[in-house]
């Protein structure tokens, strides 16, 4: 077990006073689910004013979150109408005639002895044996299903690689898919919106990253180009002189969230992605002793019987791509949330939903002061957020922590290039070097042995944004306006304020020393996600089961680089994970749990689709698995049925 | 969290085997249907003189490509923006045009590319071949070669 949530559900009479003492509910695994008036909901609670399906809970291995339907008459946590919140012990969820209080929330330790529980499944198919056998699977009951093809993890890792499997000419009868969400974008889409990346808004991710199309063709801004002279604008021609001419004559062009998500619709729907996918757990993978391997999952699916949803799916090949396995924070951030639960409201990250700091200091009707941590995309993101919300109350004040000072020439070296410094923060278009994609920093680094790529990931890498003439815009004028004021220093301490309880007092020290205290009420931190995939139960136990080795950090020490801690699982430049080879079998994986691995940019559409084509090629090269090879013609009469909309 | 792409990120070799292979799939048979259609009768002479043309530019930029991979190397990203490809085809494609109308090109006579026809002809046939080469920069050469955008331009397997 990785979570319990337990609630205490009360019905309320008209006026709002409970009916009785309630009665419990407990929610002692990950997913989703459901609540409404409709019989289909996953929990019904009666009543007119309940609407159909009136809110979610999404349950993570370290979080959960609601999220509210649309419904007609809201849904409120802590008296707050919210769209999206991130639960906690304590919490009081409001909808008419209702309210669930959480009584309890834990998460597991992240133990594998705990998370693959000893005595119940799947521990109970596969025991202590390395090398399953076939026969035994079988005679446990559970429900197996065999394909050639299993990817686990569902998002958009799993969808670039198995739909480069359908347009090889791989039928979808072959392919499975287990995920926790129906659709492959929903975990990408949440990050987006809590990091206030709504859909009409851009992602930071170039025309021809098309995860929707396997050869890039046609990229978003043409067809965002012909889209918009189909309805008359020709606004959209700025977006082809965007591709023409990135990125010295005009800003880069980057597509709009929306358009992504509705691209990659079409896509599963043409790839019959519903067919293929399971909605479901990956609890634990084992090796056969028949070169193949079995992955056994809880079902997620409500229409499935509870007894019925443990089942096992065996396959020749298998794709991890599980993604960031829990989204774990800076310890100051942490042990401040731990030790003050009653400031909790005070501070957040930037990637979990906020959205109700924006709204209560619109609704101010005096001074408030946000700390927004880090300068990065997301931090240059939430300073926009904040500058929109300035036009509500004035009084807005954002004081900007950055580590230190960057003067224009101290940005990074590599060659004999430098990257440009702005503002104070350094500027590149994407997260790496283009050319780090498919140019030459991709041959240079993949050639390079394990410190050479340890100095380039650590020089090319880092914390930049992009050149938005809008948010270098916003930062000048709140200088020069006095509402905008970088703060340099390390964050040591943050602290609830002595004498306003309703503040928060950062302690920062600078350069030299120097000490400052900065009193706000709010506090962004936008230095991102930690990944560690051991918190992954399932990772963390194929490593240990089968001593898979790792890639490493590298960090700047004097001149020299310095080997740090474990990242993502080692792989070859072909993308599979070696030390898991089972006679014909073979184990694939991309995205953020390959960090640091033969290729840089691995978390981002184009990576996954460069994973995922060295991968379908590698299958082609050796010949087991009955993958034909995409040559000029076969690849060309593929296209012509993306264009088409025709199944490949 | 954040993604990333690609304009154009030739390395040397890229540019060489993308600048050869546009020559052989679109300049020949561009080349000769314009021959064709400009001079019908004598099409299959014009379309040698053309094709030495062409083979003279793209033998030009081939030099000129070694010049572009130290400037590109100076460029954080190491990136070509599709603004500079356009330019520079265009400076190649005058400057060889300039060479020869000044006899400077042995195997180019002055006199063939003479005078306003001249101009008007050499310039036509570039743009014939020049503009359906570039847009296939731009990205239908991964239509048919879909490793060609991960390899910097070249061709074959990752």
């Amino acid at each position: 077990m990785t979570v319990l949530l337990t609630f205490n559900v009360i019905e309320l009479d008209s006026a709002g006073q409970p009916r009785g003492p309630g009665a419990p509910l407990e929610i002692d695994e990950t997913g989703t689910i459901s609540f409404g008036s409709s019989s289909e909901r996953d929990i019904v609670l009666e009543g007119d004013l309940i609407s159909r399906h009136h809110f979610d809970l999404t349950v993570s291995d370290s979080r959960v979150m609601l999220t509210d339907q649309n419904s007609t008459n809201g849904t409120q946590v802590n008296n707050m109408r919210v769209g999206l919140a991130e639960l906690g012990q304590g919490d009081v969820i409001d909808i008419p005639g209702w309210r669930l209080e959480v009584t309890s929330l834990s998460f597991g330790v992240t133990e594998p002895e705990t998370t693959v529980s000893p005595q119940g499944f799947p521990h109970d198919v596969f025991g202590d044996d390395t090398l399953v056998d076939v026969g035994t699977l079988h005679s446990h009951g559970y429900p197996i299903e065999e394909r050639k093809f299993c990817a686990v993890g569902g998002g958009l890792g799993s969808f670039t690689f198995v739909d480069h499997l359908r347009c090889y000419g791989v039928p979808s009868s072959d392919i499975a898919v287990i995920g926790t969400e129906k659709v492959s974008y929903a975990t990408y889409k949440r990050y987006c919106r809590d990091s206030q990346i709504p859909d009409h808004e851009r992602l930071r991710s170039n025309s021809l990253s098309t995860p929707d199309n396997i050869w890039g063709f046609p990229g978003y801004a043409s067809r965002e180009a012909f889209g918009g002279l189909l309805r008359g604008r020709l606004g959209g021609f700025k977006r082809i002189f965007q591709v023409f001419g990135e990125p010295t004559l005009a800003e880069s062009y980057t597509p709009r969230a929306g358009d992504v998500f509705d691209s990659l619709d079409r896509e599963e729907r043409r790839i019959d992605w519903p067919a293929m996918h399971r909605q479901g757990q990956a609890r634990c993978i084992r090796k056969l002793n028949d070169g193949r391997y079995a992955v056994a999952y809880t079902m997620r699916d409500p229409a499935v019987a509870e007894a019925d949803r443990r089942r096992i799916i065996i396959a020749d090949v298998l794709h991890l791509a599980t993604g960031y396995p829990a989204t774990r924070f800076v310890d100051d951030f942490q042990t401040f949330i731990v030790n003050y639960p009653d400031h909790r409201h005070m501070v957040h990250n930037a990637y979990a939903p906020h959205d109700q700091i924006y709204d209560a200091a619109e609704a101010a009707n005096g001074p408030v002061y946000v700390v927004v941590r880090g300068r990065g995309i997301v931090a240059s993101r939430i300073i926009q957020r904040l500058h929109e919300a300035r036009k509500r109350n004035p009084q807005i004040t954002i004081l900007h922590s950055m580590r230190s000072k960057l003067d224009p020439t101290s940005g990074a070296r590599y060659g004999r290039a430098r990257r440009q410094v702005r503002t104070n923060i350094e500027i590149q278009p994407f997260n790496w070097p283009k050319s780090c994609w498919g140019g030459d920093l991709r041959f240079e680094y993949e050639r390079a042995d394990k410190a050479k790529r340890g100095a380039m990931l650590t020089t090319l890498g880092g914390t930049t944004t992009a050149e938005r003439s809008d948010w270098i815009g916003i930062i000048e004028r709140g200088t020069e306006e006095g509402w905008y004021k970088p703060v340099y220093g390390s964050i040591r301490e943050i602290l609830p304020h002595d004498d306003s309880p309703d503040k928060v007092m950062i302690r920062v020290e600078g350069e030299g020393g120097h000490r400052a205290e900065l009193i706000a009420d709010y506090l962004v931190d936008c230095t991102g996600l930690i990944s560690d995939i051991t918190r992954s139960s399932l990772l963390n136990d194929l490593i240990e089961t089968y001593s898979l080795p790792r890639n490493h950090a590298y960090a700047r020490k004097g001149d020299g680089f310095e080997k740090r801690g474990p990242t993502g699982l080692d792989v070859t430049p072909h993308f599979e994970i070696e030390g898991l080879r089972n006679q014909r079998g073979r184990v694939y994986a991309s995205g953020t749990v390959t960090s640091g691995g033969p290729y840089l940019a691995v978390d981002s559409f184009l990576g996954l689709q460069y994973s995922a084509l060295r991968s379908t090629d590698h299958l082609v090269t050796e010949g087991a698995h009955g993958v034909k090879n995409l040559g000029p013609l076969r690849s060309a009469g593929q296209w012509l049925k993306w264009c088409r909309g025709a199944k490949p | 969290m954040v993604q990333g792409g690609e304009t154009m990120i030739p390395t040397l070799a890229g540019r060489i085997q993308t600048r050869l292979l546009l020559f052989v799939l679109l300049g020949i048979p561009l080349t000769a249907l314009f021959s064709w259609l400009w001079l019908p009768l004598y099409w299959d002479l014009l379309f040698v003189f053309l094709l030495t043309v062409l083979a003279t530019v793209t033998g030009f930029g081939l030099i000129m490509d070694v010049v572009y991979i130290g400037l590109q190397r100076l460029r954080w990203d190491r990136d070509w923006p599709f603004a500079y490809q356009f330019f520079f085809s265009i400076v190649e494609f005058a400057l060889v045009l300039w060479a020869a109308r000044s006899g400077l090109i042995p195997w180019l006579p002055a006199e063939a590319l003479a005078g306003t026809d001249g101009l008007i002809m050499a310039s036509s046939h570039f743009a014939t071949v020049f503009i359906p080469s570039f847009l296939a920069l731009l990205g239908p050469i991964s239509v048919f070669f879909i490793r060609w955008r991960f390899k910097a331009g070249q061709l074959g397997k990752l």
